[in-house]
């Protein structure tokens, strides 16, 4: 039985906002699965709906075998959920706020005592423990966040963008958390992101969204073999009609498949790379057009991003590319 | 979950919350027992005080309810500041019902206001209230004044609720200067002008100030007190069921 899935679920707000198209997901127990999308993509609304908060417009949802709609106090305890932004309470200490959330899924005594020390002690937070949580740096309220989902042992977490706005190292460590979560306790994890390395290095499968919909799924290789070019970026100094002209050249050379601009410059997806360096070279010195800098990658998380949704995706921000139409 | 069980441990933590700043229920506090000194002090020497023979003990029960109104109000401003940092999503992910997360809060209002009743009780009684109704007069007005909290903390939760404001959520606050003062609460209401007599006559903060009062100057009036119970449960149901409806819309996912 799937740990996750959704059926045509959708989210409208209003007459016009279509949050979430009528997505489909089946997530097999065990698995890590990245939700890839830039701010406002649908994300963080699908987290919501699949874990009780919001209500869908229409479609089904499960988590754990029950329904969102039907059975959300069974939601609830079946899985923990670390939400986008870390609501904490600052006036409670660490420990104090653990407390609560175990009382509020029926634990209590020796048991709720040892799970609240277990779980300051891996989240690396066991000297701040009895500190008001108004003193908390944002990294260490992100850890204690991710703590409180967990004080019932679910078989699932949420993570809606669990290192956004964390420094590298702690963001390693929350990596490296989830990692353990899931090897050694078998924890499925949905897991949404804007961070591609995020996604390449923790999901065994991918699902891209963008406007609402779900543009692209599979595992990381799976996606980024689905390109089935290689990604050649060349820099044109010159002008725009340089970059125009250049792009019409490279459309008419063999083995590429696609011409998109970027920040000025040509991203041009093309098969077996390494050979066409030099062809693309010469195109542009035989026209005059004077080269810029070369790069010549295999696919990425990025570049599949990029194909499906026409954007580039970076943390925080979004960059659009053109279609280069000759 | 259990509601009871879930309701006791989040009033606990909201309690707490007023715990650790003491300051708002300091200002709880000396609010009320500000004007209580200053109306006694203008009006009470004025000669026979429109036929009062104790204007403090008339007055002691004002300063409760305006008491009482500042600590409920602040139930809306504290659901508000959990909506805004996110923290209410987070007790609405656990495994307790959803309407402890509202109940909690308006029961620890309640414990406070039966607190900050205590404290106004004992200052006049200090200052020759007296009380003809005894301890167990006493102990009445101080659970009316809890009850009058949490029925009262309705209007601030409600309004927090719907609108996740904590500017309108202060308003519920302010509401509660127009029922006081339309009510019975400077002077008995026959020497009001005839439109303000019949507000007074309609609005039930009149019959709460007329329970405490009775308790304290005349003793056991059973009539004034019935209908002082009565008052504070009407309040209590229309206020219980807008921050119901409230709750509701927010649970949907506001």
């Amino acid at each position: 039985m799937p740990a996750i899935v959704a059926e045509r679920l959708m989210k409208h707000f209003g007459p016009d906002i279509r949050a979430v198209d009528g997505i489909d997901l089946s997530i097999p127990e065990g698995q890590v699965f990245g939700f890839l999308g830039q701010n406002g993509s649908g994300k963080s609304t699908t987290v919501r709906m699949l874990t009780t908060l919001l209500q869908p417009t229409s479609g089904h949802g499960q988590v754990g075998g029950f329904d969102v709609l039907r059975q959300p106090g069974k939601v609830r305890q079946a899985c923990g959920v670390a939400l986008q932004e870390a609501g904490l309470d600052e006036l409670q200490t660490g420990r104090e706020l653990l407390a609560l959330q175990g009382r509020l899924f029926g634990m209590g005594g020796d048991h709720l005592k040892a799970r609240v020390n277990e779980l300051l002690r891996i989240v690396d937070l066991e000297d701040a423990a009895d500190r008001r949580l108004g003193g908390y740096s944002g990294g260490m309220q992100r850890r204690l966040d991710l703590a409180a989902a967990l004080i019932h042992s679910p078989r699932i977490l949420f993570l809606d963008e669990p290192t956004t706005g964390l420094d590298p190292i702690s963001r390693e460590s929350v990596w490296r958390y989830v990692q353990q979560l899931n090897k050694e306790r078998g924890v499925t994890i949905f897991l949404t992101t804007q961070y591609l390395e995020e996604a390449d290095r923790l999901a065994d499968d991918v699902a891209i969204i963008d406007s609402g919909k779900i543009v692209a799924q599979g595992s990381p290789a799976e996606l980024k073999a689905s390109i089935g070019t290689d990604v050649l970026t060349i820099g044109v100094e010159g002008s725009a009609e340089a970059t125009m002209s250049a792009a019409a050249l490279f459309r008419q050379m063999e083995g590429v498949e696609r011409v998109q601009e970027v920040d000025g410059a040509l991203v041009v997806y093309v098969k077996d790379g390494a050979r066409a360096v030099p062809r693309a070279v010469r195109l542009l010195d035989d026209a005059g057009i004077t080269t810029g800098a070369i790069t010549l990658a295999h696919p990425t998380l990025n570049d599949v991003f990029l194909r499906k949704t026409g954007h580039h995706l970076e943390a925080g921000a979004t960059v659009p590319a053109a279609e280069v139409r000759t | 979950m259990n509601l009871l069980i879930s309701t006791f441990w989040l009033s606990r933590r909201a309690f707490m919350e007023s715990v650790r700043q003491p300051w708002l229920e300091i200002g709880n506090l000396f609010i009320p027992l500000f004007f209580f000194a200053v109306t006694v002090g203008a009006i009470g020497s004025l000669r026979d005080n429109f036929g009062v023979d104790n204007f403090i003990a008339f007055q002691m029960p004002v300063a409760v309810l305006q008491g009482v109104a500042g600590v409920a109000g602040s139930a809306g401003l504290g659901m508000t500041q959990d909506i805004q940092r996110g923290y209410f999503d987070k007790l609405r992910l656990t495994s307790a019902p959803p309407f402890a997360i509202v109940l909690g809060r308006m029961a620890s209002d309640g414990f406070r206001a039966l607190i900050l009743t205590l404290i106004v009780v004992v200052v006049g009684l200090l200052f020759g209230t007296g009380m003809e109704a005894g301890v167990f007069g006493a102990a009445f007005i101080v659970l009316l004044g809890g009850l009058f909290g949490l029925s009262y903390s309705g209007i601030g939760m409600a309004i927090a609720l719907r609108t996740g404001s904590p500017q309108a959520a202060q308003a519920g606050f302010l509401l509660f200067f127009p029922l006081l003062f339309l009510s019975e609460s400077f002077v008995p209401k026959e020497f009001y002008a005839g439109w303000l007599e019949f507000l007074a006559t309609i609005n039930p903060v009149t019959y709460v100030l007329q329970g405490m009062r009775a308790l304290t100057m005349d003793g056991w009036q059973w009539m004034a007190v019935t209908k002082s119970l009565i008052s504070v449960a009407g309040i209590g149901a229309l206020t219980m069921g807008l921050a119901t409806m409230a709750a509701r819309w927010r649970f949907k996912g506001a």
